[in-house]
């Protein structure tokens, strides 16, 4: 499903050169489920960003399902975003303003889905996350656990084939973080490939394989199986 | 996906409630001053365009060439000119002149002073004016009948039918039956003519039947054929002026003025201060200036828009990180937030319209005009609302959505967004606000200072407890003699002195050099009542019967005119008003300002001649018992003139009437520079607040390490003052070049002030201060724990 090679990425100041990513080289199968680990500042989030096509790479070559997209522009880009992968956050990123409904609609209203299969599609996820009770309310009126199962909920709305889900449990208390796990491991198991973003050994055990960085580039693969 | 736009727009409103109402507010004050303008200018343009005949309806002017090449045109012809270029020229239709004369009428047994028009009988067919009752074609046929307003038909007849019935008017002592024929309609707010009694030019015209062809009183009207030619009417004009005025004669006989006549459309009359003596002029100035101002307040409230929506954007790049991640495109962000301004600006526009219907009131004594609300209503005026209704939303919008669509998302998503604090747009609209704001608040203090300075100018008499009282009585020189004496005999009353009633000017030759002199007609008590001294030799005297005839004093700009060294006593005029006199200066008189401000003092020459009637009295009466003395110059009045309204006028109001525009100036100016600096400081105040939110961190930091509260918000407001240091700098010279501009208005200006560029100094540091502070304190008091934690 996605395949780099000697991806580049830079960060430059008006003097300092940053090296974010350093040639580095991976390729993930679909339905698989990975964990990306290394200390902070390693380029483990600046990987995803890449991965996700929210930021683009230097140098190197990343195919999509088979399509060359390190040249895409910023709209072709936000149009594979937004057909194929789903983001979760550490720090859930919900729109304060919009309800826990409002939230999970909108990945379907920028895909100009019709109203009444949005509410369908909307309340089937709401109730598949166990938070359907909750859907009139404000996000900072939820706990921490309940906020990430919403942006959990936003990013599989749209049956994304790629997850990518930057430290989904760095902002929770042990066993809200194990429920989201759950959450992520059930969909894993349906086909949805995760590229999963954290500090946490016991996190990490839940994927299939582990790529270690350091320094913008990977050291080692675990494989889990 | 409009719905979740909009939820947004009014969520993110109700959770960010002051700039909401800062962006509402400041916009709806901006649009409200925009749409009393459009009113002024609708009504302004709209002037006696509900005539039918508008396309072939022009005023008759005549440009006067006068002996030193100067040209002037006039509105107003002879009571002959439009009769006769009509007799002769075939294109020219109809004719209407008008006139208009205060005069006492009586009704039964009560009399009451009112402005009566004379029209010749075709008025109500060439203009419309709608009649209530009365055939337009028939209303002013009868040489005494007269047409009333419905308004003064309900004042002197109340619920009865006013057909018929009989107003008499004065003339000579006499007076003269005329019939009520018709009723008109109030006259619309937006026509030059206004009228409440109208009668038949043909009475006028029979009191005076002889043509005049050289004196200049009548506003007359031509309707011409369809189509016809107007420069070669204007020439067929000249024509029949050149042949039948006989003014080759009069040229003979001294009269070196040249009449050139012309046509001029009758719609354009109205904003045309040109043509002097049109009917209900208007300067067009009026309307450039005040839309300027309404310009500068939308433009500062636009500002503040912009300004709000930029320092706000921080807190809502998560959202726009959000929505770019999950799929948005920066054009439907760019759309969201164009919407938002566009939602704002409705809210605004409504409440604009509330705002401009309660300040109406205000606003038409303002501009002295009866405006509505339901004015705007008409196709165009809608249409122009939905213009202005756009470029508000671009202006305040489109800069914004730009600049927020823009977000990289992974930079908002990871908190790297920073604001460069450089940020130029905003800082530079910020000090276009406050220079606009300085501009006009330098340009209230210049017309204040310049008010006090006209104030205090010594006018070289006493104004104070002084009065003036005409009695139209021409011919009656003992009635007049009574009137003085008996006043002057009544206690409070200091002096009495006659003097000729309104404003002359003549002509003179002195030592061969000609000279232009204001003339006035006095007797000896002139001179005292007024406080005005002499310089040299002496007043006119009882003591001194060759006063009557061959004496006159002059004052000092007469003698510096002519250039006479030593003592001007004893000097002679040769030449006084076209005639050879001979007359002997016996005293000069300090100069005194008889005019306004305005005007330089110009040559004064006093007569006293006892052949003349002098109508005019000016009463100077004691500070005590100001009523009492009133009442008993009102008793005298009454006694010796029963039919006529007794009316007076103290020289002191008459002298602040002199600067009545500059008053009304003067309250639009002030009120344009309260609302743009109020605007401009809830804007200040969003800044700041903002301001503060983004440096919470490094505030609670500093604190920690020891800076103390004063540092703190030093450290906050220096920004800002620097800002409106540098708006200041820009405005002064504006200010002061335009200031210096309005100021050759006058003759008489106040000296150089730069008090005044101080005082709007203090002003506008004082009000951004107090503004920014409010914010900065807040902060800089907070308990560090409390911001370093909020981090």
């Amino acid at each position: 499903m996605i395949k780099i090679t000697n991806l580049e990425k830079y960060y430059r100041t008006d003097e300092v050169e940053t090296v974010a990513l350093n040639k580095i080289s991976i390729e993930i199968k679909q339905g698989e489920f990975v964990a990306v680990m290394g200390p902070s500042g390693c380029g483990k989030s600046t990987l995803l960003n890449v991965l996700g096509l929210l930021d683009d790479a230097d140098n190197g070559s990343y195919l999509f399902n088979g399509t060359e997209v390190i040249k895409y522009n910023e709209r072709q880009r936000a149009q594979i975003r937004k057909q194929n992968i789903g983001f979760v956050f550490q720090s859930f990123n919900l729109i304060d303003e919009l309800s826990v409904y409002e939230n999970v609609e909108l990945p379907l209203i920028y895909l100009d889905v019709k109203p009444s299969e949005r509410k369908t599609r909307v309340e089937e996820v709401l109730d598949k996350m166990q938070i359907m009770h909750r859907k009139k309310h404000f996000p900072q009126q939820l706990s921490g656990g309940q906020q990430q199962r919403v942006a959990v909920a936003r990013a599989v709305v749209n049956n994304p084939k790629l997850i990518l889900a930057d430290e989904p449990t760095g902002n929770l208390d042990s066993s809200n973080g194990n429920e989201v796990m759950q959450l992520l491991t059930d969909l894993n198991e349906k086909g949805t490939t995760i590229i999963m973003v954290t500090h946490s050994e016991h996190d990490s055990k839940y994927s299939h394989r582990i790529i270690r960085m350091l320094d913008g580039a990977t050291v080692t693969e675990n494989i889990l199986m | 996906m409009i719905k979740n736009y909009l939820l947004l727009t009014f969520r993110n409103m109700s959770r960010n409630k002051v700039f909401a109402f800062i962006n509402i507010f400041g916009l709806s004050i901006g649009l409200a001053a925009c749409i009393l303008i459009f009113l002024y200018t609708k009504d302004e343009l709209s002037f006696d365009r509900f005539h039918q005949n508008t396309s072939r309806l022009y005023q008759l002017t005549c440009t006067v060439k006068s002996h030193d090449g100067k040209l002037e045109t006039y509105g107003i012809a002879g009571n002959i000119h439009a009769e006769a270029f009509k007799a002769e020229i075939p294109e020219i239709k109809e004719f209407v002149r008008l006139r208009d004369d205060d005069l006492v009428i009586k009704i039964g047994d009560q009399s009451y002073e009112e402005k009566l028009w004379w029209a010749d009988k075709n008025f109500f067919s060439v203009f419309s004016f709608p009649l209530i009752e009365g055939d337009k074609n028939s209303v002013l046929k009868d040489m005494k009948s007269m047409v009333i307003s419905e308004e003064y038909a309900k004042k002197y007849f109340g619920n009865e039918n006013a057909i018929g019935k009989i107003i008499e008017v004065e003339f000579d002592d006499q007076f003269v039956p005329f019939t009520v024929t018709g009723i008109a309609k109030k006259t619309p707010q937006n026509s030059s003519i206004k009228f409440d009694m109208i009668a038949s030019f043909d009475y006028l015209q029979s009191m005076n039947p002889k043509p005049a062809w050289f004196m200049l009183s009548y506003p007359s009207f031509l309707v011409l054929n369809e189509n016809a030619d107007v420069k070669a009417i204007a020439n067929s004009m000249q024509k029949v002026y050149n042949s039948k005025s006989g003014y080759q004669k009069m040229e003979k006989d001294g009269f070196d003025s040249k009449f050139i006549w012309g046509l001029q459309p009758f719609v354009d009359m109205h904003l045309n201060k040109d043509i002097k003596y049109s009917m209900s002029v208007s300067d067009p100035v009026y309307s450039y200036i005040l839309s300027c101002i309404a310009l500068f307040i939308l433009i500062i409230a636009c500002i503040n828009f912009v300004n709000l929506m930029v320092a706000q954007s921080l807190k809502r790049s998560k959202e726009i990180g959000v929505r770019k991640v999950i799929g948005g495109s920066r054009k439907q962000l760019f759309v969201q937030f164009i919407g938002e301004a566009f939602t704002m600006c409705f809210i605004a526009f409504g409440l604009a319209f509330l705002i401009a219907e309660l300040s109406l009131p205000y606003f038409n004594t303002l501009a002295e005009k009866e405006l509505s609300i339901g004015y705007l209503f008409d196709a165009k005026l809608i249409a122009g609302f939905v213009l202005l209704f756009l470029i508000t939303v671009l202006a305040s919008g489109f800069y914004p959505a730009l600049v927020l669509s823009g977000f990289d998302p992974v930079r908002t998503l990871y908190n790297r967004t920073t604001f460069s604090s450089k940020n130029y747009l905003v800082k530079g609209l910020v000090v276009l606000q406050f220079s606009l704001a300085t501009f006009l608040i330098i340009g209230t203090l210049f017309i204040y200072n310049q008010l006090n300075f006209l104030k205090k100018v010594d006018l070289g008499y006493d104004d104070k407890n002084l009065l003036q009282v005409s009695i139209s009585k021409g011919d009656n020189m003992a009635l007049l003699r009574q009137f003085q004496d008996k006043v002057a005999a009544l206690p409070g009353v200091e002096s009495v002195a006659p003097t000729m009633d309104g404003d002359w000017v003549t002509s003179g030759k002195v030592d061969g050099k000609n000279i232009e002199a204001k003339y006035d007609f006095i007797g000896e008590e002139f001179l005292p009542t007024m406080k005005v001294p002499l310089i040299e030799g002496r007043n006119f005297s009882k003591e001194f019967p060759g006063d009557t005839s061959t004496c006159v004093l002059v004052n000092q700009a007469f003698v510096k005119e002519v250039g006479w060294k030593g003592s001007a006593i004893g000097k002679t005029i040769k030449e006084l008003n076209g005639m050879e006199q001979n007359l002997k200066v016996v005293g000069v008189v300090r100069d005194y300002h008889f005019e306004s401000l305005h005007e330089k003092i110009i040559p004064q020459v006093f007569t006293c001649d006892k052949m003349v009637t002098l109508q005019r009295f000016l009463i100077s009466i004691g500070q005590k018992n100001k009523s009492k003395t009133l009442a008993g110059i009102e008793q005298v009045y009454t006694q010796l003139l029963p039919y006529h309204p007794f009316k007076y006028e103290f020289i002191d109001d008459v002298n602040k009437q002199y600067y009545k525009a500059e008053d009304k100036w003067k309250q639009i100016i002030s009120m344009a520079a309260i609302l743009t600096i109020f605007i401009s400081c809830i804007g200040l105040f969003g800044l700041s607040s903002l301001a503060v939110q983004k440096r919470v961190k490094e505030i609670g930091v500093r604190k920690v390490l020891g800076a103390s509260v004063m540092q703190i918000s030093n450290l906050l407001t220096r920004n800002f003052i620097s800002l409106i240091a540098i708006a200041f700098v820009i405005a002064v010279p504006a200010a002061w070049y335009a200031g210096n501009m309005w100021l050759q208005n006058y003759a008489y200006r106040m000296p150089f002030n730069a008090s005044i560029f101080l005082l709007a100094l203090v002003i506008i540091l004082v009000v951004s201060l107090a503004t920014i502070s409010f914010q900065s304190i807040k902060a800089a008091i907070t308990n560090p724990v409390k911001s370093l934690r909020s981090e």
